[in-house]
């Protein structure tokens, strides 16, 4: 039985249980590919005997719908954006992520705290205070980080679709040119995505190989993740 | 730095290892506080009059009325989804929108903008919630210091009579029930307003809040405030023949999220305690 452990001290109404559940969170850029893999990894570690939960950002059932119409203006700044994803974040995390860990599951997370630190970092909301607003979360048990350069995402990015305003910084940046934005935007948030690998001993995985490779890499470093865990 | 980082950095004081300017806000903050029924929404609504009697250019801003934020709270405390932390959360960002879109900018312009709720009533309510107090502290750094903090001191009895005599039913987080203190909403209601009193009280010292007697007459606690006020005014930005929104215009404001002056209208027994 495996203790729950806060970045800092331990928020209202969590903590005192076991929790003999994985939490195991895949972090990378706007797409590198991690839908894909967590999809691929939910088939195996369900098919190996495992419960899995899966949960992203933005899916909370209190703030996602609010964060799409605030997101949908012009007004966001960049310290309200980050409380509003802190907020969905916390909502997951007490009614989804907690209860999995608890009743013995892998809790699989499409993107946690550092998807939200690195593009509020990037905006220049001080790190220290990101820390702070962030020390009620978990302590993952594993961060897998899907790592790439701007160069190798672009083609992947554009051969499914537009460039995104949020994506490229628009918000933010002021040149006018999308693509421009989109570079520097995204060359700025795996910068800090690498430092917060750094910081917080991500397990770096290449994501420039081909899905059945960066798969595998996963999957050795979820294997390792899940020892001692009971199956079905 | 950025000009973005820059203005986050005296946004965030120097506990992040940067130093607040207050200096580059020419406007003054005035913020009123108290447990409901205090009656500090009626002072900061006659305060606005005075000051706009005298051609001062006054911003109103209420605690959780962000046009971005304020549905999704609405939603979570009609579904009773909100929790302490989730409370507190979506509060802090109600806040921070205020602080971007309209306390800052209207300072930065030379307004006097009056606060009705601040970061204290968060401080008092999470905290009654279990909320890490320290913490708390953390997560509102990006507030700015207030000119001049007004704590209204009333009794629990004396608010209960007010709240009874004068409104709608009281809410589920408002009477504290998600803290299951007790299922009757009224005495839950009295156990955590007693709690947010506590909260207060021990906040006037570490904040240097100002402490009204809020069981004078209206008229009286109104003349106290207004002695607060008056040396704050000296530079305060006026206006000349136009209106507000003209004014706010010609510092760059587009006035989007500055309210018109209050024009709630007083109740019979505000109006006869006058």
């Amino acid at each position: 039985m495996d203790d729950i452990r806060f970045y800092g001290h331990t928020p209202a109404s969590l903590g005192g249980e076991a929790t003999p559940g994985r939490l195991i969170v895949l972090e990378g850029t706007d797409g590198v590919g991690r839908s894909t893999q967590i999809g691929m990894l939910q088939e195996w570690l369900e098919a190996e005997g495992y419960a899995v939960l899966v949960t992203g950002f933005r899916r909370s059932e209190l703030a996602a719908t609010g964060i799409d119409r605030a997101m949908r203006g012009n007004t966001l700044d960049a310290l309200t954006l980050n409380l509003f994803y802190a907020t969905d974040f916390w909502d997951r995390l007490e009614k989804n992520i907690v209860p999995a860990l608890r009743t013995g599951m892998v809790a699989l997370v499409d993107r946690y705290i550092f998807s939200i630190i690195a593009r509020a970092r990037v905006r220049g909301v001080p790190s220290a205070w990101l820390d702070d607003v962030f020390e009620f979360a978990v302590v993952p048990d594993r961060v897998l980080y899907l790592d790439v350069d701007v160069d190798q995402l672009l083609p992947r990015v554009l051969s499914v679709r537009q460039l995104d305003h949020w994506e490229s910084g628009e918000d933010f940046l002021r040149g006018r040119d999308l693509y421009d934005n989109f570079i520097r935007y995204q060359t700025a948030l795996i910068d800090e995505f690498r430092t917060l690998a750094q910081e917080h001993d991500f397990a770096m995985i290449d994501a420039r190989g081909n899905v059945g490779d960066v798969f595998q890499a996963l999957q050795n470093e979820v294997r390792e993740a899940l020892k001692g865990m009971d199956q079905v | 730095m950025t000009r973005l980082q820059e203005h986050l950095a005296y946004k965030m004081g120097d506990r992040y290892g940067q130093h607040p300017d207050d200096g580059e806000f020419p406007g003054t903050l005035i913020i009123v506080e108290g447990i409901d029924g205090s009656g500090k929404s009626t002072q900061i609504d006659l305060l606005q009059k005075w000051l706009n009697s005298r051609n001062l250019v006054t911003v109103f801003t209420e605690w959780n009325s962000s046009p971005i934020v304020r549905r999704t709270t609405k939603r979570g405390k009609t579904e009773e989804m909100l929790t302490p932390m989730s409370f507190s959360l979506i509060h802090a960002a109600d806040f921070a929108s205020r602080v971007h879109a309209q306390i800052i900018p209207a300072l930065r312009a030379g307004a006097t903008v009056l606060a009705d709720r601040y970061v204290y009533t968060a401080f008092a309510r999470d905290s009654a919630r279990g909320v890490n107090k320290e913490w708390l502290r953390r997560i509102y750094s990006f507030a700015v210091q207030p000119t001049l903090g007004l704590y209204f001191k009333v009794p629990l009895d004396v608010s209960i009579h007010r709240i009874n005599t004068g409104r709608e039913e009281l809410g589920y987080y408002e009477s504290g029930q998600d803290m299951g203190f007790s299922n009757d909403r009224e005495e839950s209601f009295r156990i955590f307003q007693g709690k947010l009193l506590n909260e207060y009280e021990a906040m006037t010292e570490e904040f240097g809040l100002m402490t009204i007697d809020a069981t004078q007459p209206i008229a009286v606690q109104q003349q106290q405030v207004r002695r607060y006020v008056e040396p704050l005014l000296e530079n305060a930005m006026a206006v000349r023949g136009q209106s507000v929104p003209e004014a706010l215009g010609k510092a760059g404001l587009s006035g989007r999220y500055i309210s018109p002056p209050m024009s709630r209208r007083l109740t019979a027994t505000e109006v006869s305690d006058l």
